[in-house]
């Protein structure tokens, strides 16, 4: 079976003509919330479906994607732990600390990070970086899926307490949680300018598309803190 | 760069999960007091600066580094287990107390909801079953499941009883004894299920009226508990504004309201209270404004006091009263123009969006 190795951990293999994303399964044998489990060359591989998960769909939207098997990440709205369980894949070395709000979920999140050395589950409100500023160190990238109103707002804050100097930000911005009504081009731009100059913390947008197939009126982007050469 | 001037003076300090550090502005260690290695001690030390924590984000230190400096731990792979440990012990303590009493109606409320539909499903069933063995039997829901889990065939029902000349006359089919037992089973289940909701519902019943006196007061335990399930919480209710209390549960109307100029809708689930249920129709809009400005007062003050409040109940008596005795007789007007129009202000789209979840 050809396997491609898209990104550093992110794999497509070829099955019958069909392209499968996945990841190598950090723990061979158990599949997290369902997904298809692949053998190859005894690597056991997990099915990575991009219409549940924001970050598989980034990656099929061809975005350069800034994660290593030893980053260490900060991961918003973590949720149940989907796209969760895949970065945990895809850092072998690294660390996530994996934030979530809602105790329902959270009981879920725990179940994996149970079974997977490399998560850090908090229980908290992202909107509250100063909350969880003494657990969280200084983090390579900063992943954010969070379905607020305050999106924008939320990343910069969490980028100023914890993201590195060179790190990156990537962001799933998803416009009807911001407005039910307003067309989804409008607010995207609104919430790129928010970025870019909005906050006492600026950021360069170095990529962004919209996530469609996968997901509706979603936007993906990634960002870096911008440093001013002249200063 | 900016570097303040007496670089000595400018100690911060710091509450990290492992220690209290002194930095100083070069974000250097200058000082650390560390805590005790025990991971539940630690467990609930993150606990208690989650909830309290003030801290402003550090500019050059690294709690990794400062960790490691400080010799809290010797590796970088120490620092992970350890953490790790004590983040999940943390996050399943707190998980642990998040149950309250709004919760538990909540959960009681749907439990409620989910039983109404199985069980008119279930009778459903049974009715048809039944029915090819004893068709002249005109009972339905309770009344039915009770009769076949008290009777089974219809041969069995004993002279003298009221349905004994019916049963006995019936074109009903016979039934065997190993269909006879599976139906009283299934009788049998379906009573115990009408058991259980009324059951639940005496619950919801009694807890409201300790959890949410005035909720329960204004808009009925029922009611009340339904508001709060489709809030999330009784907080969470307690901060809707009461335009988004009088439309919860019409979601559909108002996205299409919000979406096209289709009238904004007056009620919620709201209309399933008495005052708006029995008012005549051109009277609704205006009880239903009233008793959601009611509701959330009286919300807000089960969320915030807990304790029962006449005055609400009687301010909106006297509120619906003069609502009903102004407008006595239906207006001339067809009701949608009317209501649309002045409802439909875009001003306040987007925040009502905002507050529906």
């Amino acid at each position: 079976m050809p396997v491609k190795e898209l990104h550093s951990g992110i794999y497509e293999l070829d099955i019958d003509d069909r392209k499968i994303l996945a990841t190598k399964n950090m723990i061979p044998g158990t599949s997290v919330y369902g997904e298809r489990l692949i053998s190859d060359d005894g690597i056991e591989y997990r099915q990575w479906d991009p219409c549940r998960s924001k970050l598989g769909a980034m990656v099929l939207r061809n975005f350069d994607i800034p994660l290593d098997a030893d980053s260490t990440v900060l991961y918003l709205g973590a949720a149940s732990g989907t796209t969760v369980s895949h970065i945990s894949d895809i850092l072998m070395d690294g660390l996530i600390y994996a934030v979530e709000f809602s105790p329902r979920t959270m009981r879920d999140l725990i179940q994996l990070c149970d079974q997977r050395p490399n998560i850090i589950p908090i229980l908290a409100d992202a909107n509250k970086p100063q909350s969880y500023a003494h657990i969280v160190e200084k983090v390579d990238m900063i992943f954010q899926d969070v379905a607020q109103p305050n999106q924008a707002e939320i990343a910069a804050i969490n980028s100023k307490y914890f993201l590195e100097e060179h790190g990156h930000l990537m962001l799933s911005i998803k416009s009807r949680s911001i407005d039910t009504v307003a067309s989804p081009k409008k607010i995207f731009k609104e919430e790129v300018r928010k970025l870019e100059s909005g906050f006492d913390i600026e950021f360069e947008v170095l990529e962004r598309k919209e996530l469609d197939p996968f997901h509706e009126d979603h936007l993906g982007l990634v960002a870096q803190i911008f440093v001013d050469e002249e200063d | 760069m900016l570097r303040s001037g007496g670089s000595e003076l400018t100690i911060t300090e710091f509450t990290a999960w492992f220690g209290k550090l002194k930095l100083d502005s070069q974000g250097e260690v200058q000082d650390c007091d560390l805590f005790d290695g025990n991971p539940e001690k630690l467990a609930e030390l993150v606990v208690e600066l989650q909830e309290n924590s003030q801290a402003v984000p550090l500019k050059r230190t690294d709690l990794r580094d400062a960790a490691i400096e400080c010799s809290f731990v010797e590796l970088d792979e120490d620092y992970d287990v350890l953490l790790r440990e004590v983040c999940i012990r943390a996050a399943k303590s707190q998980i642990s107390r998040t149950d309250s009493d709004d919760s538990r109606i909540i959960q009681a409320v749907e439990a409620l909801d989910d039983i109404d539909k199985n069980v008119n499903e279930l009778s459903e069933r049974l009715f048809e079953w039944y029915g090819r063995y004893f068709p002249e039997l005109e009972m339905t829901g309770e009344e039915l499941a009770g009769f076949v889990s008290a009777y089974g065939s219809r041969t069995n029902i004993p002279e003298g009883h009221e349905l004994f000349e019916k049963a006995s006359k019936s074109m009903g089919a016979e039934l065997s004894f190993a269909d006879e037992e599976l139906l009283r089973a299934f009788a049998n289940n379906i009573c115990s299920l009408y058991d259980t909701r009324r059951y639940i519902e005496n619950y919801i019943n009694n807890s409201m009226g300790s959890v949410a006196p005035n909720l329960c007061e204004i808009a009925g335990a029922s009611l009340g508990a339904r508001l709060m399930s489709m809030a999330g919480s009784l907080e969470k209710l307690a901060a809707f504004p009461s335009s988004t209390v009088q439309v919860i549960g019409a979601n559909r109307a108002l996205f299409k309201h919000l979406r096209s100029k289709a009238p904004s809708p007056k009620h919620g689930i709201i209309f399933n209270n008495p005052v708006i249920k029995n008012a005549p129709w051109w009277q609704r809009g205006k009880l239903s404004r009233a008793l959601a400005s009611k509701i959330s007062l009286a919300a807000r003050t089960d969320f915030y006091s807990g304790e029962l409040d006449q005055s609400i109940k009687d301010s909106l008596d006297k509120k619906l009263e003069s609502i009903r005795q102004a407008n006595p007789n239906p207006p001339k007007k067809k009701p949608h123009g009317k209501g649309g129009k002045r409802k439909s202000g875009g001003k306040n789209r987007s925040k009502k969006s905002g507050g529906k979840r």
